[in-house]
């Protein structure tokens, strides 16, 4: 995030493309056989309400742009941001709505991506921490310099909550800052640092 | 979780429509039901998704009544200045539900019918956490299980801590099924299972909840909850009040318990012991132990007695501005 991802040598692939490829050519195989029956079926009408099954079409909006791709109705908008369109920053660690790993913005309020349909978040706007400002006056920055994380699983999902509480509350107190983050867990227990690194993104962010 | 057909409908009409099959299921902000598709306990064919249906969310107050669409999401209602203002009962309630991200997903209707937490219903043992005809529940560890009704099998506590305010303010719910509209009492979506086929909730499969309508309040109100982490749990024990008074005097009382029974729980006990009273710490304190007079608790949870007296009081304090555990 803060530094540039090591880039694998050309003539070599790095785990996560060589995951991504295998991935793309097994949904390829899918999409010419059983998908495209599939997507016909959930065209067809049950009365006046639209019913979906099998592999369907999709479009998201994902920080400002729009994306196809492929999906089931169970697959969780978690899953279908890493999984399908390669937007790796909400992480998945409880799945259960239960940790805040994969806090992600939907139409301006925070939301765990892993307890969400991705099916449901159509014609939605979806801010994740890719699109963050990474600059010194961006939140990421602020937790870098104020030792806002340890192994830093929780991070991503923190540092969307506490983007979107600074944007709905510009000068948040201590205990604001508490509540505002609830809904997120580090097992690190990096509290004192993820706090402090809140108050000083705010101080940064209006003196901006 | 298992694959659904999945329905997105626009009217609540055509949401009855999309369910009216066995095997369907309702979803609304997803916080309860896609976790228990996730463990297998709920395993609906169809999902039909509610939450984008416009008529089904928002606070609308008319003639001193509050109406709330079963789709308007927790933080709607705790950012709701009337509802503050005049509910601080529902306020108080709502706003501790969860963390921020749950309050954005959640809706009103999804807490009042969400199911029972209880951990062996969770892991497949059923409602009434039942193995091989023994109750789990009884013999195992049921340190935030029941602590009233206890010689029945039911032995959940209802999961809600909303229903309770929506009691004690006296609120209708609205359901719409496939042969039209019927209101009832909040109250009167729950009941206790009699047996392992039986729901804790009255309302039928094909029955959509559309709204809460809350009457005029004409006394004052008040919630506590008493929980073990201040961030991201449940209440332990949680105590809605809503009195009538004359001056100080209780002219009429309604006080409802979450987390001690498989239903909310109406404490008449505690109601009888404060009406007619002056509301004071005595008083107060004399409704907390009259509401636990008849508690019988489990093995592991006769902690619970003292957090529902004390959660009785500290409602009734709170509602006469008599905050104690507050001052330094």
């Amino acid at each position: 995030m803060l530094e540039t991802e090591q880039k694998p040598p050309n003539n070599r692939a790095s785990r996560r493309d060589f995951l991504r490829g295998s991935g793309l050519a097994a949904a390829t195989t899918v999409l010419t056989g059983r998908a495209t029956a599939a997507i016909e079926e959930a065209r067809a009408q049950d009365s006046e309400v639209q019913v979906l099954s099998g592999e369907i079409p999709l479009k998201l909006n994902v920080n400002g742009e729009e994306k196809a791709t492929v999906a089931e109705p169970r697959s969780t908008l978690l899953d279908t941001l890493r999984n399908r369109l390669d937007v790796t920053g909400p992480k998945r660690v409880c799945d259960r709505a239960s940790c805040g790993a994969c806090t992600v913005i939907v139409e301006g309020e925070t939301v765990y991506s892993c307890t969400t349909l991705a099916v449901s978040c159509q014609g939605k706007a979806i801010e994740t921490i890719e699109s963050f400002d990474t600059g010194p006056n961006g939140v990421p920055y602020a937790f870098h310099q104020n030792d806002g994380l340890m192994c830093g699983y929780c991070t991503p999902g923190f540092v969307t909550s506490c983007k979107a509480l600074l944007d709905q509350n510009k000068n948040p107190t201590l205990e604001e800052i508490q509540r505002g983050l609830d809904g997120n867990i580090c097992r690190c227990g990096t509290y004192g640092g993820v706090f402090k690194a809140a108050l000083a993104a705010a101080k940064t962010m209006k003196g901006a | 979780m298992n694959a659904f057909e999945y329905a997105g409908p626009t009217s609540p009409e055509l949401a009855v429509k999309a369910i009216g099959r066995s095997g369907a299921a309702f979803l609304s902000g997803g916080t309860d039901l896609l976790n228990r598709m996730k463990d297998y306990v709920a395993t609906p064919s169809r999902v039909v998704y509610i939450n984008d249906i416009k008529p089904l969310a928002g606070v609308h107050a008319s003639g001193g009544a509050m109406s709330i669409g079963a789709a308007t999401k927790l933080a709607a209602i705790v950012h709701d200045k009337t509802i503050e203002a005049h509910l601080p009962a529902l306020h108080r309630a709502t706003a501790e539900v969860g963390t921020p991200q749950l309050r954005h997903m959640a809706t009103i209707g999804g807490n009042l019918l969400q199911r029972p937490r209880c951990w062996y219903y969770r892991n497949g043992f059923g409602l009434l956490g039942m193995k091989d005809g023994k109750s789990l529940v009884r013999t195992g560890d049921n340190r935030y299980h029941a602590i009233f009704l206890t010689d029945g099998d039911a032995l959940f506590v209802n999961p809600s801590s909303i229903a309770a305010p929506l009691i004690a303010l006296g609120a209708e719910a609205t359901l719409l099924g496939p042969k039209g509209e019927r209101t009832i009492a909040v109250e009167k979506l729950y009941q206790v299972p009699k047996s392992a086929a039986d729901s804790e909730l009255t309302i039928a499969a094909d029955e959509l909840l559309t709204k809460v309508t809350i009457p005029r309040i004409r006394g004052k109100n008040a919630t506590y909850e008493i929980r073990q982490k201040r961030a991201y749990d449940w209440p332990i024990v949680l105590a809605s009040a809503a009195l009538e008074l004359d001056g100080s005097k209780v002219t009429s009382a309604k006080i409802i318990l979450a987390g001690v029974a498989p239903i909310p729980w109406r404490s008449e006990e505690a109601e009888a012991a404060i009406v007619g009273k002056e509301l004071t710490t005595e008083s107060a304190e004399a409704a907390g132990a009259a509401a636990v007079s008849k508690a019988k608790p489990l093995s592991m949870n006769a902690y619970k007695v003292t957090l529902a007296k004390v959660a009785v009081k500290r409602a009734l304090l709170t509602i006469a501005g008599k905050k104690y555990w507050e001052e330094a």
